[in-house]
C-alpha cells in the first residue's frame, strides 16, 4: 500500500516546519550535528534516486560529492570569487563528473559498474593526496569564506535545502518521469520495447543525482569552512551514505533522510566509545542488511507482494 | 644499472605478494561468485594477530606467523557463514539484487573488522618480526633476505594451490564447480561443501599473504582499504573469474608500482595501475583472460 | 495489392549472426493488415530472434524491415515501438512495485524528460485498455498478487496501449489452461479485426492453427515451409524436422519386468510451478527396473521440468519415490550419488577441461581402479572419445559432446539414467551411433533409462513404453507400437 504523494509531502512539510523551531531551545552542538545530518540526507536521497530509479549501484557517491566540494573549495582559495559562483562551479563540475561516470555505466553489466565507481573514488583520492599544494593533501583544505557563522542560520539553510531537494526528488520519483526511470532501471529491454530511450533517461538520472550531490557538497564546504579526504571522499563516507539510504528503505527517497539522521545521531551518541562507535554503527547496518533489507520505510509500508 | 636490478627484485617480491592475495580473491569470485570487499581487512587482521602474539605472548616468529594464518582462516570462515552464506540463501531479497547486497555486506564487515582492530590496537603501523633476517647480495644489489623468502613462500603457496586444483580429485571438483555449478551437482558433488572448502583455502592464503606482508612493510588498520582495492584492481585487470589472469595482472601491477616508485616518486606509486584499470574498464571490461 | 491490403509488416532477407553462428538466414515474410501469420519452429530455429530483430531488440546484420512502408531496419527498439509496433514477450515482465493501472499507464507515456504531471486523459485511456483485455477488476492490485493469466493480459495491454499497427506475440498460450487459451484466442482475433498485422511465434502449429491465416515454418534459421496451418502440419520436411522419419519399435511387455508391485521410480501426481506458470500438472508416471521408458513431447511441454524435479533441483507438490522410498528432502547431489543420474539438455560439460578430465569427474566417487576400468568400457562404447580424450570438451563437435555427456553420466554407474533430448540439433550419422550405444546398454547392462525426446523416430525403437507430455500434462500412455500406428498424429 503506497502512501499517497500529497499526504507524504504534507507530513513532510509539517515536520520541516516543526524542525525549523528547533533553534529556539537546542544547543549549537545539536544544531551543528543536525546540519551535517541534513546535508547527508541530501547525499543519501541523490544516491537513492540513482539506485532505485536508474538501477545503478554507485559505490562511490563521494566521487561526485568530492568533485563538487573540492572544485568549489579550490576555486575559493585561489581567486576568492563570490560564494555563489564557487557553488555554481562546484555543482557544474559534479555534473560533469556524473556524465563521465555515466558513460561506462551504460556499457557495463553487473558488478563492473559498481567497481568502476569505487575506482573513481580511489583515483580522486590519490589525485587529491598527490596534488597537495592545491588541495591540501591529506590534511585538507580550508576556505576563506563561509556562508554564515551563526549556528541557527546554517541549520535553517541546511534544513530548507534538504526540504526542497527532498520535495523535488520525491515528486520526481512519483511522477511519470519517475515511472519511466524505474522501468529503465528494472528492465531496460522492456522499457525500450515500450518506446522509451533508456540511455537518455539513465543519463538524466545521473545528472540529477550529480547535481544534488554536488550542490550539497559545495554547501557543506562553505558550512564547515574546510574540506578533507576524511570528510568528503573516503570510502567510509560513501558507505555511510549507502547505509543511510538502505536503512531508510531503498527507493523511498524520503527514507534516506531518516536513515541519515539516525546514522549521524547514532555515531555521535556512541562517540565516547572511540573507534568502537563506528564498529557498532556498521554492525547495526550489517544486521539490517542481513535481516531487514527493506529498512525503516520498508517495515512501515510492508506489503506481502513486495519481495 | 643497480637501479634496474633493484626494481627487478623489489618488484618481483611485491608482485608475488600481490599475486598470492589476488589469487585468493579470484578464487572466491570464480567459485563462489563473491567479490569479497573485506579482503584487505582479513589480511590486516592476520598481520595484527601475528604482531600481537609476538608482542604480548612473546612467541617466536614461526609461532606468530602460524597464529596469524590461523586468524586469517577463522575470519574467512566467519565471513562465509555469517555474512555471505545467509545472504546467498535468503528469500527476502530478489535474486538480481543479491550480488549488490553481498558486496555491501562484505564492505560493511570489512570496515567493522578494521574499526575493531583500530580500537584494540590503535591504527599505528605494525611490523611482524621477519622469519628470515639479514641481507643478501644478489647481482651486486643488497637485498633483505626477507624479500627472497617472501617471493619463495608465495611461489610455493601458489604452486601448491595449482597442484591441489589440477592434480587432486577434490581440487578438480572445485575447478569444475567454478566452471559449471549445475554440472558438478548433477555429478553428485554437494556445492555447499565446495564453498566451505574454497573459503577455507582462501582463509589460509589470506593469512599467509597478510603475515608475509607484515614482515615486509608496516601494516596498520588503514591499509585494509588499499589492500582490497589493489586486489580487486588486479583481479579485474586479469579478468574476473580467471586465476591465471590474476597472476599475470599481479606482476603487471606490482612492477608498474615499483617502477613508478623508483623512477618517479613513491607518492605516485598507485596511480599508473589505477589509470590502467580505468583504461581496461572502458576498452575491454572483460580484462585480460576474463570469462564471465 | 491495393492500398487497404498493403502489408503492415514486410520483412525481406533478414539475417543475423552471433559470432560464427548464423541464427537467422535471409528470412522473408509479410503480414497484411487484418491478418495473422504464425511463425513456428523448434528450439534454436531462430523464430524468437526474428521477432527481436523486427522489434529492434537485436540489430540485424542484413535485410530490410518495413512497417507500414517505412524502413526501420537498424533502428533502436524505442523508435520502432513509437513507429507502430508492439511486442508481447514470452515471459511476463511487469513492474512489480506498481499497480496494474500504473503498468498500463507507463505504456501510454511519451518519451519525454519533462513530464512531471500525468496527463488526465492517460488515466481514462489506461482504464479503457484494461477493460478491453479484461483487467478492470484488478487495476489497483500489484502484479505479485495476480494469477498467471492476468499477468499475460497485462503484457497484451502494454503492447496495444499506443494502438500499434504491428503486433508481435511470442508463445501466446504457454502456461494457460484450455479455457484461458480460448479467451486469449478470441482477444487476439479481435485485435486482428481492428486492422492490425499480427505475428504469432510458437513451437507447434496445433496451438495456433485456429487463429492463423498462414503459417511459416523455420528450422536452423531458414524458412522450410509455408502455407495454411493444415498444409504445414502435413508437410514432409516439417514432420521430419519435428518427429524424425519412419518409426520402428522393439518393445518388451510391461509384465516382463519383475518389480510390478513397486516400480523402481514412481512419480505420483507431481505439480511444479515456475513463478505463476504451471510447468507440470498432476503428472504421474512410473518406470520399472531395467525398463526403457520414453517421454515424448514438444518443446515447452515440460520434459526438462520433469527431469529437474526428479533430480531434486526444483520444488514440487506430489511425491517422487525410488523403490518405494520418497526422494523428497534429499539434496540434488545426494540423489545423483544414489544412482539417479541426469544427462541434461544443456549437457553442462566442463568446457575448459579435457574429455578425460570430464570423465574422471564423473567417476570421482569410485575407487581409482574402478574408475579407470569404467572409462575403458566407455571408450569401447564411444570409440571417438578415446581419440579425443586429451582435447578440451568445448572444442568437440555437438555429437561428440553429447556422447561425452552420456559417457560422463555412465561413469556414475547409475541405476536410472535420464536422457533429456540427446538428439537435439545432431546430424543423422551421430544419431545412429548414439542409437547403437543405447541398444548396447539395453542388451548388455541392467540399467534403467528414462528418455525425453521430441524426435519420435529416435525414441521409439528404444522404448518399452511411451508417455506423451503436452502442456504440462500426461495425455497418453501405452506401448510404442500403438503410438506408431496412430502416427504420432496428435503430436504436431
Amino acid at each position: 500500500m503506497q502512501i499517497p504523494t500529497a499526504r507524504l509531502l504534507l507530513i513532510g512539510l509539517g515536520a520541516i516546519v516543526l524542525a525549523s523551531f528547533l533553534p529556539l531551545w537546542a544547543s549549537g552542538y545539536i544544531l551543528g550535528l543536525l546540519t551535517i545530518a541534513y546535508y547527508f540526507g541530501v547525499f543519501a536521497m541523490a544516491w537513492d534516486l540513482l539506485f532505485g530509479f536508474a538501477g545503478e549501484v554507485n559505490f562511490g557517491p563521494t566521487f561526485l560529492i568530492g568533485v563538487g566540494a573540492y572544485t568549489a573549495g579550490i576555486l575559493d582559495n585561489l581567486y576568492q570569487p563570490p560564494i555563489w559562483l564557487c557553488i555554481a562551479a562546484g555543482t557544474a563540475a559534479a555534473i560533469t563528473g556524473g556524465l563521465v561516470l555515466a558513460l561506462p555505466a551504460l556499457r557495463l553489466r553487473g558488478p563492473y559498474f559498481g567497481l568502476t565507481t569505487l575506482v573513481a573514488v580511489l583515483i580522486l583520492q590519490n589525485l587529491i593526496v598527490v596534488d597537495a599544494h592545491l588541495t591540501g593533501g591529506e590534511i585538507g583544505l580550508t576556505v576563506p569564506d563561509v556562508i554564515s557563522i551563526s549556528d541557527t542560520t546554517n541549520y535553517l539553510i541546511a534544513l530548507w535545502f534538504m526540504a526542497i531537494s527532498g520535495a523535488i526528488l520525491f515528486s520526481l520519483s512519483r511522477s511519470p518521469v519517475g515511472l519511466i526511470l524505474q522501468a529503465s532501471g528494472q528492465d531496460a529491454v522492456q522499457a525500450g520495447a515500450l518506446g522509451f530511450n533508456v540511455t537518455k533517461h539513465k543519463l538524466t538520472a545521473f545528472v540529477i543525482s550529480a547535481f544534488f550531490s554536488g550542490l550539497a557538497g559545495t554547501l557543506m564546504v562553505f558550512y564547515l569552512g574546510s574540506a578533507s579526504v576524511g570528510t568528503f571522499i573516503d570510502i567510509t563516507v560513501g558507505v555511510q551514505i549507502i547505509i543511510s539510504a538502505v536503512l531508510g528503505g531503498r527507493r523511498t527517497i524520503l527514507g534516506a533522510v531518516l536513515g541519515a539522521i539516525f546514522l549521524i545521531a547514532m555515531s555521535e551518541a556512541l562517540r565516547p566509545l572511540g573507534d568502537l562507535s563506528n564498529f557498532i554503527v556498521f554492525g547495526m547496518a550489517l544486521i539490517v542488511v542481513l535481516i531487514y533489507p527493506n529498512g525503516f520505510f520498508g517495515l512501515l509500508t510492508r506489503t506481502r507482494e513486495d519481495v | 644499472m643497480t637501479v634496474f636490478w633493484q626494481i627487478l627484485i623489489d618488484g618481483f617480491a611485491i608482485s608475488s605478494l600481490y599475486a598470492l592475495g589476488a589469487t585468493g580473491f579470484a578464487l572466491i569470485f570464480g567459485v563462489s561468485g563473491v567479490l569479497n570487499l573485506s579482503h584487505g581487512s582479513l589480511m590486516v587482521a592476520a598481520v595484527v594477530a601475528a604482531w600481537a602474539a609476538g608482542d604480548s605472548l612473546h612467541v617466536g616468529p614461526y609461532t606468530g606467523a602460524a597464529i596469524g594464518v590461523a586468524v586469517g582462516f577463522s575470519l574467512s570462515m566467519l565471513t562465509y557463514f555469517v555474512v555471505v552464506s545467509p545472504l546467498q540463501h535468503t528469500r527476502k531479497i530478489r535474486e538480481e539484487e543479491k550480488e549488490i547486497f553481498i558486496l555491501t555486506a562484505t564492505l560493511l564487515w570489512g570496515i567493522m573488522i578494521q574499526q575493531l582492530i583500530a580500537y584494540f590496537y590503535t591504527d599505528n603501523a605494525k611490523t611482524v618480526a621477519p622469519i628470515v633476517q639479514g641481507v643478501i647480495k644478489i647481482v651486486g644489489v643488497r637485498t633483505p633476505a626477507n624479500e627472497i623468502f617472501t617471493a619463495i613462500v608465495c611461489g610455493l603457496a601458489i604452486a601448491i594451490l595449482w597442484l591441489l586444483v589440477n592434480r587432486t580429485r577434490a581440487g578438480k571438483a572445485v575447478l569444475a564447480a567454478s566452471m559449471n555449478p549445475r554440472g558438478i551437482t548433477l555429478l553428485g558433488v554437494e556445492l555447499s561443501q565446495v564453498y566451505v572448502a574454497v573459503w577455507a583455502i582462501y582463509g589460509v592464503l589470506v593469512g599467509v599473504a597478510g603475515v608475509l606482508l607484515g614482515m615486509f612493510l608496516g601494516i596498520s588498520s588503514y591499509s585494509a582499504g588499499p589492500l582490497t582495492a589493489s586486489a580487486f584492481s588486479i583481479v579485474v585487470l586479469g579478468g574476473l573469474g580467471s586465476v591465471p589472469g590474476a597472476l599475470i595482472a599481479a606482476y603487471v601491477v606490482g612492477y608498474l608500482e615499483t617502477i613508478t616508485a623508483y623512477l618517479i616518486s613513491p607518492a605516485y606509486r598507485t596511480i599508473p595501475a589505477l589509470l590502467l584499470l580505468v583504461a581496461v574498464m572502458y576498452v575491454r571490461p572483460r580484462g585480460l583472460l576474463g570469462r564471465r | 495489392m491495393s492500398a487497404t491490403e498493403r502489408a503492415h509488416l514486410e520483412v525481406t532477407g533478414l539475417t543475423k549472426r552471433f559470432g560464427g553462428l548464423v541464427a537467422v538466414k535471409e528470412m522473408s515474410l509479410s503480414v497484411a493488415a487484418g491478418k495473422i501469420l504464425g511463425l513456428i519452429g523448434p528450439n534454436g530455429s531462430g523464430k524468437s530472434t526474428v521477432m527481436k530483430l523486427i522489434m529492434g531488440i537485436e540489430r540485424p546484420d542484413g535485410g530490410s524491415v518495413r512497417i507500414s512502408g517505412v524502413e526501420v531496419c537498424g533502428w533502436p527498439s524505442h523508435r520502432i515501438a513509437r513507429m507502430g509496433a508492439g511486442i508481447v514477450f514470452q515471459h511476463s515482465r511487469p513492474l512489480h512495485r506498481q499497480t496494474v493501472l500504473e503498468n498500463i499507464k507507463l505504456a501510454l507515456l511519451p518519451d519525454k524528460l519533462t513530464r512531471l504531471f500525468a496527463d488526465p486523459q492517460t488515466d481514462a485511456r489506461a482504464r479503457a485498455i484494461a477493460a478491453r483485455v479484461g483487467l478492470t477488476a484488478v487495476l489497483d492490485r500489484r502484479p505479485g498478487t495476480l494469477p498467471f493469466a492476468d499477468l499475460r493480459k497485462i503484457e497484451i495491454a502494454k503492447a496495444i496501449a499506443r494502438d500499434p499497427q504491428v503486433l508481435l506475440i511470442d508463445e501466446p498460450f504457454a502456461g494457460l489452461t484450455a479455457r484461458e487459451t480460448a479467451a486469449f484466442s478470441d482477444l487476439i482475433c479481435e485485435l486482428r479485426d481492428d486492422g492490425r498485422a499480427v505475428l504469432l511465434v510458437d513451437h507447434n502449429v496445433k496451438s495456433v492453427s485456429r487463429l492463423v491465416d498462414r503459417v511459416i515454418a523455420m528450422y536452423v534459421g531458414e524458412r522450410i515451409a509455408e502455407g495454411s496451418a493444415d498444409e504445414v502440419m502435413r508437410n514432409e520436411t516439417v514432420r521430419r524436422v519435428y518427429l524424425g522419419g519412419t518409426i520402428e519399435t522393439a518393445a518388451r511387455p510391461e509384465s516382463s519386468f519383475r518389480d510390478a508391485a513397486t516400480p523402481f521410480l514412481e512419480i505420483d501426481k507431481v505439480s511444479v510451478h515456475y513463478g505463476k506458470a504451471q510447468a507440470l500438472e498432476q503428472v504421474s508416471i512410473h518406470v520399472h527396473e531395467r525398463e526403457f521408458v520414453a517421454v515424448v513431447g514438444l518443446n515447452g511441454a515440460g520434459k526438462t521440468t520433469l527431469f529437474n524435479t526428479i533430480s531434486g533441483l526444483l520444488p514440487y507438490a506430489g511425491e517422487v519415490r525410488r523403490q518405494g522410498a520418497t526422494l523428497r528432502g534429499q539434496s540434488a547431489a545426494a540423489i545423483a550419488r544414489g544412482g539417479i543420474v541426469q544427462c541434461p539438455e544443456g549437457r553442462e560439460l566442463f568446457v575448459d577441461m579435457t574429455v578425460r578430465e570430464n570423465l574422471d569427474l564423473g567417476g570421482q566417487h569410485l575407487p581409482t581402479e574402478e574408475s579407470g576400468a569404467q572409462i575403458e568400457w566407455l571408450f569401447e562404447l564411444f570409440p571417438i572419445l578415446r581419440d579425443r580424450q586429451r582435447q578440451a570438451a568445448g572444442t568437440l563437435s555437438g555429437g561428440e559432446q553429447q556422447m561425452l555427456t552420456i559417457a560422463r553420466a555412465l561413469m556414475m554407474k547409475p541405476k536410472l539414467l535420464m536422457l533429456d533430448e540427446p538428439t537435439l540439433g545432431l546430424a543423422p550419422v551421430i544419431l545412429e551411433q548414439i542409437s547403437k550405444a543405447l541398444e548396447r546398454l539395453r542388451q548388455t547392462t541392467p540399467i534403467t533409462v528414462l528418455l525425453a525426446e521430441q524426435n519420435v523416430t529416435f525414441a521409439l525403437p528404444h522404448a518399452d513404453r511411451v508417455y506423451v507430455l503436452e502442456h504440462a500434462r500426461i495425455v497418453w500412455e501405452g506401448d510404442p507400437a500403438k503410438f506408431a500406428a496412430e502416427g504420432g498424429a496428435g503430436l504436431l
